[in-house]
C-alpha cells in the first residue's frame, strides 16, 4: 500500500477521493479547493486593519455611495470561524442613511469543519421571512476581496442564555427556568417545522442540490463525512471504519425532503430576555436540503439534554423527549420514524467525531488556525463520542 | 491514541507566539521575561520528550557500566559493605530493567499506528460486501475491544472535564498494567 501525505496531498489522491465519495457540487468544491491549498503557509494573524480593507473592497463591488466602517473589534466565540464586529455608516438601500451594526464571518486557511460561505449565505437569506435570521449583506465566497472566503451579516439582538445562568461552552447545559421554557419550547418547535415543510423550489439556493428519492440522500451523508475522514484522520480507528459500513448497510430511503439545519439546538439561538421572544436562528453552515431526521436526531443527542428540577432529561433543556417529538409531529405535519433516526443518530455521531478526532488534528497540526490550541483541546472529547457511538450501533440495525 | 504531548505542545506554543505575547503588557517586565521562558521551556519539551526514553536508557546503561567496574575497586577497608551491597542490588535491577526496556516508545507508538492501520483496512475490507450475519462475530470482535480501550481513553483524558458522570471511572493506573 502506497503511503499518502495527508499533509501534501498528490492531485492523484484528491481526484481519487472526488471519484470514491460522490457528494453535492459546492460541498465538492470546498473540501477540494481545502485540499488543494493544504501543502501551502499555514494561518498567520491578521489585523483588523486588513480585514477593514477587506470589507472595504467587498462593500464597494456591490454598494456605489460612500460608506464608513467604524469600531471594529474581534469577537470571540466558536472554534471555526473569524469573526469581527464593526458599525456602518452608510445610506442603506430602501432605508436611508443608517447606523448598522454588522459581522464579519471569515473562514481561517481550514476550519474544523470546513463549509460554503455561498450556502450559508443562500440558505440565511432563503429563510428571512420563515423564522427569525439575522439580515445578510454580502458574501465572498472564494476570498476575491478578503483573505479568506467570508459573509457579512447584520448584529442580531439576543442572548444565547439568560444572562444570570451559567453554562459551558456554546450555551450547552444552560439552565432555564420553567417559565422560560414554555415560551420558548413552542417557537422552537414552530421554527423547526417551518424550516422542514419550508419550500426551497422557488428559493435561490442554486449552491445546493436536491436528493432523488430513495436513498441518495443518506448516501450523499456518509460519503461527504468518510471523505472528511479519510483527507484527515492521522491514526486510523477500526470502529470508525465499522461506523462506515454500518451506516452504508443500513441506509435509510427518504420519505420526504425538508430544509435541514444540521446544528438545530440551544446555544444556536439568540432570545430577547425582556419578552422571551427568539430574535434569531444562527449557524446555518451545515444546512442542507435532506432529510428531516438529521435536525430531530442532533437536538435531542443527550450532549445538548439538561435536566430539569425533578431530574427529568430535556432535550435542549426545554421539555422531555416524548413531548418534543409529539409538538413536532403535530407542529410539521411530518411522521418520525424511529429507524431513520437512530441512523441519522450514528450518523451525527459519526461526524462529530470526525470534525473533533481528525479534522481537529490534522488542521493544528499544520498550523491552520485561529484557534489551534482550541481545537487541540476538542481531540480530547473523541473518545466520549466514539464510545456513545458503539452503544448506538450495538444496539443493532 | 490522538491526543499525544506532540500536538499539544505545537498547538499552545502557536497561541502563545500569535496571541497571548502581542497581548502582553511590553511594560510588565516580568511578564515578559517569564513568557519568554515559558516558550523555551516548552520548546525545549518539544524537542527532548522523543528521545527522552531514549537518552534514559542510555544514560542507565552508563551508569551500569561504570558502577560494574567500580564496585571490584572499591576497597573493602575504605567503604562499607551497606554502601557496596547497595551498589550491588542496584546494578541488579539495572541488569533487569535494561533488559526488559528493548523498545523505544516511539517504536511501541509506531507499532499502534501500523495495527490500527492495517486493522481498519481489513475491517472496512470485511464489511464492505458482506452482509451483517456474515460479519457479525468479525463485527462484535470491534465493538467488544473498542469499548475496552475506549474506557481507558476517556480515563485517560478524565481531568479535561467532558465526562458527564466522572466518578464512573477508575483510576488510570487500574487499568493500565506496569510492563
Amino acid at each position: 500500500m502506497l503511503a499518502i501525505d495527508k499533509n501534501k496531498p498528490s492531485p492523484e489522491w484528491i481526484e481519487s477521493l472526488r471519484e470514491r465519495f460522490p457528494i453535492e457540487a459546492e460541498i465538492d468544491r470546498i473540501l477540494t479547493r481545502r485540499l488543494k491549498r493544504r501543502a501551502g503557509p499555514s494561518y498567520a494573524p491578521l489585523t483588523l486593519e486588513s480585514m477593514i480593507e477587506g470589507v472595504r473592497a467587498l462593500i464597494r463591488s456591490d454598494h456605489s455611495g460612500p460608506f464608513e466602517i467604524t469600531q471594529a473589534k474581534w469577537l470571540t466565540g466558536g472554534a471555526s470561524k473569524l469573526q469581527m464586529s464593526f458599525v456602518l455608516d452608510w445610506q442603506r438601500p430602501g432605508v436611508g442613511h443608517e447606523l448598522t451594526r454588522m459581522v464579519l464571518r471569515m473562514e481561517p486557511s481550514e476550519s474544523i469543519v470546513e463549509t460554503s460561505r455561498l450556502r450559508e449565505f443562500q440558505l440565511i437569506r432563503a429563510v428571512q421571512d420563515v423564522v427569525p435570521v439575522p439580515p445578510v449583506f454580502w458574501c465572498d465566497s472564494t476570498g476575491e476581496f478578503l483573505p479568506y472566503p467570508a459573509l457579512i451579516y447584520g448584529f442580531a439582538q439576543g442572548v444565547t442564555k439568560p444572562t444570570t445562568s451559567a453554562s459551558g461552552v456554546s450555551g450547552l447545559g444552560t439552565q432555564l427556568s420553567k417559565t422560560l421554557r414554555d415560551a420558548l419550547f413552542p417557537q422552537f418547535i414552530d421554527s423547526l417545522a417551518r424550516i422542514h415543510n419550508f419550500d426551497y423550489h422557488n428559493a435561490d439556493l442554486s449552491a445546493f442540490e436536491v436528493p432523488e428519492p430513495g436513498t441518495q440522500c443518506a448516501l450523499w451523508s456518509i460519503n461527504w463525512w468518510e471523505r472528511v475522514w479519510e483527507e484527515d484522520c492521522d491514526e486510523d480507528v477500526p470502529l470508525m471504519r465499522l461506523a462506515a459500513a454500518w451506516l452504508r448497510r443500513n441506509l435509510p430511503v427518504l420519505e420526504s425532503p425538508g430544509l435541514v439545519h444540521a446544528d438545530y439546538r440551544v446555544g444556536n439561538f439568540l432570545f430577547t430576555e425582556a419578552d422571551s421572544r427568539i430574535s434569531a436562528w444562527l449557524d446555518w453552515e451545515l444546512g442542507r436540503i435532506g432529510d428531516p431526521h438529521q435536525d430531530l436526531a442532533w437536538t435531542t443527542n443527550p450532549a445538548f439534554g439538561v435536566r430539569d428540577e425533578s431530574g427529568q432529561m430535556l432535550v435542549c433543556g426545554l421539555a422531555p423527549e416524548a413531548e418534543f417529538f409529539a409538538a413536532y409531529e403535530k407542529a410539521s405535519g411530518r411522521q418520525v420514524n424511529p429507524k431513520t433516526l437512530h441512523w441519522y443518530k450514528v450518523l451525527n455521531a459519526y461526524s462529530i467525531i470526525t470534525l473533533t478526532l481528525a479534522t481537529g488534528y490534522r488542521i493544528a497540526r499544520n498550523g491552520k488556525t485561529h484557534q489551534d490550541v482550541l481545537v487541540t483541546w476538542l481531540v480530547g472529547i473523541a473518545p466520549m463520542l466514539l464510545d456513545d457511538m458503539r452503544e448506538l450501533i450495538a444496539q443493532g440495525d | 491514541m490522538q491526543m499525544r504531548p506532540e500536538i499539544q505542545i505545537k498547538s499552545v506554543l502557536k497561541a502563545m507566539v500569535d496571541v497571548v505575547i502581542p497581548a502582553l503588557d511590553p511594560d510588565n517586565q516580568l511578564a515578559q521575561e517569564q513568557i519568554k521562558l515559558c516558550m523555551g521551556l516548552l520548546d525545549l519539551l518539544s524537542r527532548q520528550l522523543p528521545l527522552q526514553f531514549r537518552f534514559d536508557c542510555d544514560e542507565l546503561a552508563r551508569l551500569r557500566s561504570m558502577g560494574a567496574e567500580l564496585l571490584p575497586l572499591a576497597d573493602p577497608h575504605s567503604t562499607d559493605a551497606a554502601a557496596r551491597q547497595a551498589l550491588t542490588d542496584a546494578l541488579k535491577v539495572s541488569d533487569d530493567v535494561l533488559r526488559r526496556a528493548k523498545a523505544d516508545p516511539s517504536e511501541v507508538v509506531s507499532s499502534v499506528r501500523a495495527l490500527r492501520a492495517a486493522t481498519g483496512e481489513l475491517v472496512k475490507q470485511a464489511c464492505a460486501t458482506g452482509q451483517r450475519s456474515d460479519t457479525a462475530r468479525l463485527e462484535n470482535l470491534v465493538l467488544e475491544h473498542s469499548r475496552d480501550q475506549l474506557l481507558r481513553d476517556r480515563t485517560w483524558l478524565l481531568p479535561q472535564g467532558w465526562e458527564r458522570d466522572p466518578a464512573k471511572f477508575p483510576p488510570i493506573d487500574t487499568l493500565i498494567p506496569s510492563v
